[in-house]
């Protein structure tokens, strides 16, 4: 297009300039004639049309080719003209006849050409991405049909994606059918890994029970010595924690998998009452004072038993890294509830507190996997958790409001 | 009494058992579903300890035939499957209690005999051990008239040592028995040391025999 335009323009020039040097000819000789026969009865000049010069010695050679001078007129502005000037004899006589054409108007009209060939082209232009985006857009549907069936999709629930088979065009049928086959291994290997988490962490407790109810029959049993009895304490300690952690890997894969669609409405308060009674009493000897600030009928949509585990775990953290004497304070209002512990400083990063397997101190009374849980539930709701420490006072809030 | 134990794993039938026996049930096994089924249409049974998952079918399966039958044998589902819908499900279909595993032997045997008392004592549940006198169903313990005040958790350990009389118990099977909040989440068993002992003090103060005794770290134990 561009090109063609600029062919146009170049051609339309050495035309109007060929154009342009016939006239000049032709109005010399028009000239020449009239001046010889009139016997040089015409003026010798007219400004802007002709020139002539008598030449007393035939010496500079004369270009025929045009050329372009500017001349200008009492009360007009300059224009460009296009002359040429030839040799004519007459008598013996030599004259030089000067011709001049106004390439103002030439210009103009190149001008208005140009304007008309933009003009045209771009129009042109707009109709080709108009029409091309219109057609792409219908050519492609399907193709955008397909993106937004794959950007909808969840493998974690797999509601059987919709790509069609007969779309049309070849190319994206084969593409829907990859997609599909992609789709359905991916789904398979997620499940496969799933099924394995669940099933492993599941396969645990079978003989995670059997040895401890064998070291339970051994406790029984009238060889016990302070030796066994300290030995058997060990295995049964390492045993309980073994059988935690694998239960809390089990829950965490199935939050993750979102395994608790039963969400049912939760009276909060009592919940946490309850919980803060037993906790309470259970520390009694170590936590001195636990004060509570529960409004009453503050209530959630939520799953129960996710629920009831972020209240215990977050209640149990706080009591577990106590200190003697110490205290732990609960709120609960319609935005969200705080848990706050007097406690030693948090060993390590406190962004990564919620991580799995950390632990502030050796501590084998923990799994590290508490915090985590927590964590997984407050993302699952949506609820923002906040952890400060100050003072020898750590501070967890749970905000219900950022639930999105 | 009569106890049908059904499960699969050899070595934890054999733990459960063993542990019953003890205290002189007449314990039968089952692990298989045919077996099991064979021995429920055929027997009744004063409770039926009961695992989920079996070869040849599933223990739920089991106990809805059994409570077609009208039979009223009391029922313990104990299953490593631990969502709350297999629970919800079991005690729908006429179970009586649901335990999850690893559970620890003096727990079930709580369990077991709570489920008798409440078929066989209509809710007229005492016991009494040496002058102490306590009345399951209100809850109130005494001692040769005089009432002791025990807080919730010291009595429910008062209890749970008595029904486990002459047996050691383990800490960590009393920490998970106190608590009663959302399953395997019960607090670490450092701090049974201190209800005990609290339990034994309030014991003492009214003129109670030394009935608990300390068994090295590992637990505890109610002489009687």
């Amino acid at each position: 297009m561009l090109a063609g335009s600029i062919f146009l323009y170049f051609l339309m020039r050495s035309h109007i300039l060929h154009m342009q040097e016939q006239q000049l000819h032709l109005k010399q000789n028009n000239i020449w004639r009239a001046f010889t026969n009139t016997a040089g009865g015409l003026p010798l000049q007219i400004r802007g049309e002709y020139d002539i010069s008598p030449e007393a010695v035939p010496s500079t050679p004369v270009s025929d080719r045009p050329r372009d001078t500017v001349l200008s007129f009492p009360g007009c502005p300059a224009e460009t003209f296009n002359l040429l000037t030839s040799r004519f004899t007459d008598k013996d006589r030599s004259y030089l006849v000067t011709t001049y054409i106004s390439s103002t108007e030439v210009t103009h009209l190149i001008i208005k050409i140009a304007l008309a060939d933009a003009l045209i082209f771009l129009l042109l232009l707009g109709a080709i991405v108009i029409i091309n985006r219109k057609i792409s857009r219908r050519l492609w549907a399907p193709f955008y049909a397909t993106m937004d069936s794959i950007r909808s999709y969840d493998v974690r629930r797999h509601a059987g994606i919709a790509l069609s088979a007969a779309t049309g065009v070849e190319e994206f049928d084969q593409l829907n059918q990859t997609l599909r086959l992609l789709i359905e291994n991916v789904y398979q290997a997620y499940r496969n890994q799933k099924q394995f988490t669940e099933n492993a962490a599941h396969e645990l407790q079978t003989p995670l029970a059997i040895i401890r109810s064998k070291v339970e029959l051994m406790i029984e049993g009238s060889t016990l010595n302070e030796e066994t009895a300290g030995l058997l304490g060990e295995i049964n300690e390492a045993n309980d924690r073994l059988s935690q952690m694998s239960r809390n890997l089990l829950l965490l894969t199935r939050i993750e998998n979102r395994q608790f669609p039963d969400e049912e409405t939760i009276d909060l308060s009592r919940l946490l009452e309850k919980q803060t009674t037993f906790f309470r009493d259970y520390y009694a000897d170590e936590v001195a004072d636990t004060k509570t600030e529960i409004k009453p009928d503050v209530q959630l949509i939520a799953n129960r038993s996710l629920v009831e585990i972020l209240v215990n775990n977050l209640l149990r953290n706080a009591y577990i890294h106590n200190i003697p004497g110490g205290y732990v304070r609960v709120w609960l209002n319609h935005t969200g509830f705080s848990v706050e512990n007097s406690g030693p400083p948090l060993e390590g990063d406190p962004t990564r507190l919620f991580d799995r397997f950390r632990k502030g101190r050796e501590d084998s009374r923990t799994t590290g996997l508490g915090l985590a849980l927590v964590h997984q539930i407050c993302q699952l709701y949506g609820f923002g958790i906040d952890y400060s420490y100050r003072d020898d006072v750590h501070h967890l809030r749970v905000d219900f409001r950022t639930r999105g | 009494m009569k106890l049908l134990v059904i499960e699969d794993e050899r070595s934890l039938l054999a733990s459960i058992t063993r542990y019953f026996r003890k205290e002189h049930f007449l314990c039968e096994e089952a692990t298989t579903f045919e077996e099991a089924l064979e021995k429920i249409e055929n027997f009744q049974y004063d409770c039926i300890i009961l695992d989920i998952n079996l070869p040849g079918g599933s223990g739920l399966q089991l106990l809805k035939f059994l409570r077609q039958d009208k039979k009223r044998d009391g029922v313990i589902i104990v299953s490593a499957r631990d969502s709350l819908d297999d629970k919800i499900t079991g005690l729908d279909y006429g179970a009586d209690d649901y335990l999850t595993k690893p559970f620890h032997l003096p727990e079930l045997s709580a369990r077991v005999k709570s489920l008798l008392r409440r078929k066989y004592n209509e809710g007229n549940a005492t016991v009494d051990l040496y002058g102490l006198h306590i009345d399951l169903t209100s809850r109130a313990v005494s001692m040769c008239g005089l009432a002791v005040p025990l807080t919730k958790l010291e009595y429910d350990l008062l209890v749970f040592l008595i029904t486990n009389k002459n047996r050691v118990v383990s800490r960590q099977a009393i920490a998970e028995h106190l608590y009663d909040g959302p399953g395997d989440q019960a607090p670490g068993p450092e701090f049974v040391y201190s209800h005990i002992k609290n339990l034994k003090r309030k014991l003492k103060e009214k003129g109670c025999k030394e009935i608990i005794q300390t068994v090295y770290g590992l637990g505890y134990k109610l002489v009687a």
